[in-house]
């Protein structure tokens, strides 16, 4: 590109944006009038309108200089953009604002202009550099991958000793935890098999019921009950799956919505086996291999902290908790990149690329995926057996469709069949909307948010890079 | 007696007869090609054979290593499993988004499978298993050789060129093992080059495998150099069949081949 084009641009720029930017803020105010600019209080019995100027003209400031900022980068000012929108969202970070969503929007929208402004700066000054002096674009993430599990796993194992690692740090990734086991079943089903299952959740809690039932009938511990609810779910996973796996796509859907919705209603009106909606309480909650983490326990019982000669704390079987998803989370995966590696795994992936191709090649497109249905209804389950001793309480409001359909959102969003994906993704769509707590109901607004940057940022996923589990270069020719 | 025998092939689609009485042969080590204009049914007849398709009536036998497997009574998958007929696709159908070693050892499913112990062994790492993966690749590679893929094993099989994707169809369905392979106009957008490698390879196939190979082709000059046997369709039904020298000079034929033309000129 020529020098001289570029300037000119440089100049034609400025009264284009502004005017793009006047616009923008136009049609906000627009909008902004009736639904922001007014308030209703109710002041005794009355009902009066009360103006909100200063939200409203905040507002529009902000789309105006929002547009601004974009139409800027478009123009290649990547640097005053970058300094102007960390400013401004210092200064939401600094000063009160009228409200705390503005105060959100401005510190959100400053950073992630700032992030696109970094981003089109790194690119523009790449391009500058000789192509073969480049950093491999396409190697650089799969080699950033390759530590990053690892890094993730230490991470993890460290996360209890770390000293921000307090009571609410650890429910919240607990709870990840626990998505990221869900996840990866889920991930077997669609991700790898291509089935599109929209009620993986009927798994997770019949993995719940099984073991809060067995535990309550026949009084057997966490231990022996987590294999039977594994089995148990597995075993609706080919009850549902042996009707259904004819179907493809849409029709697979739509019975599997139905499935985790029916599941749920049963577990509803089977009041004297289930409870019904009053659930089930008094759950067992685990135990260290026997030794359960009571202050008091009953006689003849070592506790866990007599045991081992340490004082009481209740965080311990937090602690414990968080190991425990911890460790069945990465048995899944590590399951999962096993099953990968072996001919049922390479025909799911083979099944979710064309099934005609399969089937003139002999496989058995039913038995493929009843496998594929099951093991991943077994891990719901081992998710669910974990919930229920978890929480000490289960009824049928935990297994509501929203459930599955975060479920696949995580394996969606991470990338199909990507198994750093799935962590990546239940970090960003469950521990981010966690740690915005505080602000309440816009707490689904940073969850239905990050959504939508993923899917406009990575319409494939976060990861969607895919590498061969097997390889001839390597053995052909050791690096 | 004949590897295939195709006998009263007839297929319907509501009023639409694809494919009238239909019957012919084929033998082992031999290229027994199926031609005929667009719309003559050959790919239906394909279908039958592989199961795709239930044909409303027809016996379509096939006999090797002294059994006898009825085409029109199995699965599919079946046809390809227990009868080993194995096929490929007019519209290539790879998986694009796996590797093209990963492609061949997908081929490989049903003995992988048995020596995996069902996924048990495999699980373990047992070595039974982990002899058997080794043989596979190596027959991968044989054949990754034979169509001259070797250096592209680890890349996506969808990133392949369109002449690639062909070969590497073909490797797949042979790395199955199969008694007869039906290829579905496996030359269809091929350059004058890539359409010769394919004849050596068909050529190869027939004399190192002594396998059937079922061809069907629009290229009379590939199909006249290569086959031992051409059956002719037009419009559902057989017009001629017999040798290449046979069926050039058959009338029959010539009408159906220039009524075509006349009717893609007007
Ligand atoms: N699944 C189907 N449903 C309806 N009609 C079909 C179907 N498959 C093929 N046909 C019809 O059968 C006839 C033969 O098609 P085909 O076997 O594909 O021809 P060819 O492969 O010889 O070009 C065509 O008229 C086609 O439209
Ligand atoms: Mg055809």
């Amino acid at each position: 590109m020529a020098a001289g084009t570029l300037a000119e641009r440089g100049r034609a720029f400025l009264p284009m944006a502004l005017k793009e930017a006047g616009i923008a803020a136009g049609i906000a105010l627009l909008l902004a009038l009736p639904l922001v600019g007014a308030k209703t209080v109710s002041e005794g019995s009355a009902f009066v309108v009360t103006p909100r100027i200063v939200e409203l003209a905040i507002g529009v400031v902000l789309v105006f200089a929002g547009r601004l900022a974009i139409a800027s980068l478009r123009g290649g000012h990547h640097i005053p953009v970058v300094a102007a929108a960390l400013a401004l969202a210092a200064l939401g970070w600094l000063f009160a604002l009228p409200s705390a969503f503005l105060g959100v929007v401005t510190i959100a929208g400053g950073l992630a202009v700032a992030c696109i402004g970094a981003i089109g700066l790194l690119r523009a000054r790449r391009d500058r550099i000789p192509a073969a002096a480049r950093i491999d674009s396409a190697r650089l993430p799969r080699q950033a991958l390759a530590w990053l599990g690892p890094a993730l796993i230490a991470l993890a194992i460290l996360l209890p000793f770390l000293p921000f690692a307090d009571r609410r740090v650890m429910d919240i990734a607990i709870l990840v935890l626990t998505y990221v086991m869900l996840g990866w079943g889920l991930n077997i089903v669609v991700g790898l098999a291509g089935l599109l299952d929209l009620g993986y959740v009927a798994f997770y809690a019949v993995g719940a019921y099984s073991y809060a039932l067995i535990a309550r009938d026949f009084g057997l511990d966490f231990w022996s009950c987590l294999p039977l609810a594994g089995v148990f779910a597995a075993f609706f996973g080919i009850i549902l799956g042996f009707p259904v796996l004819r179907l493809r796509g849409d029709y697979l859907a739509i019975v599997t919505l139905g499935f985790g919705e029916m599941i749920r209603i049963i577990l509803l009106n089977w009041y004297n086996f289930t409870g019904g909606p009053d659930g089930i309480s008094g759950v067992p909650r685990p135990t260290f291999f026997g030794l359960p983490f009571k202050r008091a326990p009953p006689e003849g019982v070592e506790s866990f902290h007599q045991f081992f000669g340490i004082d009481y704390a209740s965080i311990h079987r937090t602690y414990f908790l968080y190991f425990l998803v911890l460790a069945l989370a990465l048995i899944t995966n590590a399951f999962t990149l096993r099953i990968r590696r072996l001919p049922i795994g390479r025909a799911w992936e083979a099944l979710r690329e064309d099934e005609i191709a399969c089937r003139s090649l002999g496989i058995n497109p039913t038995n493929t995926k009843l496998t594929a249905f099951a093991i991943g209804a077994m891990f719901g389950g081992f998710a669910g057996s974990f919930f229920a001793t978890r929480q000490g309480f289960i009824s049928p409001e935990s297994f509501t469709f929203i459930e599955s359909a975060i479920i696949l959102a995580i394996v969606v969003l991470g990338g199909m069949g990507s198994q750093i994906g799935v962590v990546l993704a239940a970090l960003v769509l469950i521990g981010l909307p966690e740690f915005f707590r505080e602000l309440q109901e816009y707490r689904m607004l940073a969850f239905g948010a990050c959504m939508v940057l993923i899917t406009v940022w990575r319409p494939r996923g976060l990861l969607a890079t895919r590498d061969p589990m097997i390889r001839l270069s390597r053995r052909r020719a050791p690096p | 007696m004949s590897l295939l025998t195709v006998e009263h092939l007839t297929m319907r689609f509501g009023g639409l007869v694809a494919v009238d009485d239909v019957g012919f042969s084929a033998e082992e080590g031999r290229i027994t090609a199926l031609i005929g204009p667009n719309g003559a049914g050959k790919t239906t007849v394909f279908n039958c054979l592989t199961g795709f398709y239930k044909p409303d009536t027809g016996r379509l036998a096939l006999r090797a290593d002294g059994r006898e497997h009825m085409l029109e009574r199995l699965d599919d998958f079946r046809v390809a499993s227990e009868a080993k007929v194995a096929r490929t696709f007019q519209n290539i159908r790879i998986f694009p988004q796996m590797s093209v070693l990963e492609n061949l050892m997908v081929a490989q499913h049903n003995r992988l499978m048995r020596a995996s112990g069902y996924t048990l062994l495999g699980l373990v790492g047992a070595g039974r298993f982990r002899a058997a993966e080794r043989a596979a690749v190596e027959r991968a590679v044989y054949w990754l050789d034979r169509v001259g893929l070797t250096d592209r094993a680890d890349i996506d099989a969808g990133t392949l060129p369109y002449g690639g994707q062909r070969r590497l169809e073909i490797a797949r369905a042979m790395c199955t093992e199969p008694v007869l392979l039906c290829l579905d106009e496996p030359a269809a957008g091929l350059n004058p080059r890539e359409s010769g490698e394919l004849n050596d390879l068909l050529t190869f196939i027939k004399a190192v495998h002594r396998i059937g190979i079922l061809l069907i082709e629009h290229d009379m000059n590939v199909v006249m150099e290569i086959s031992d046997r051409i059956v002719v369709l037009d419009h559902g039904r057989k017009i001629s069949e017999g040798p290449p020298d046979f069926v050039r000079n058959d009338p029959a034929v010539i009408r159906a081949y220039l009524g075509e033309e006349e009717h893609e000129g007007g």
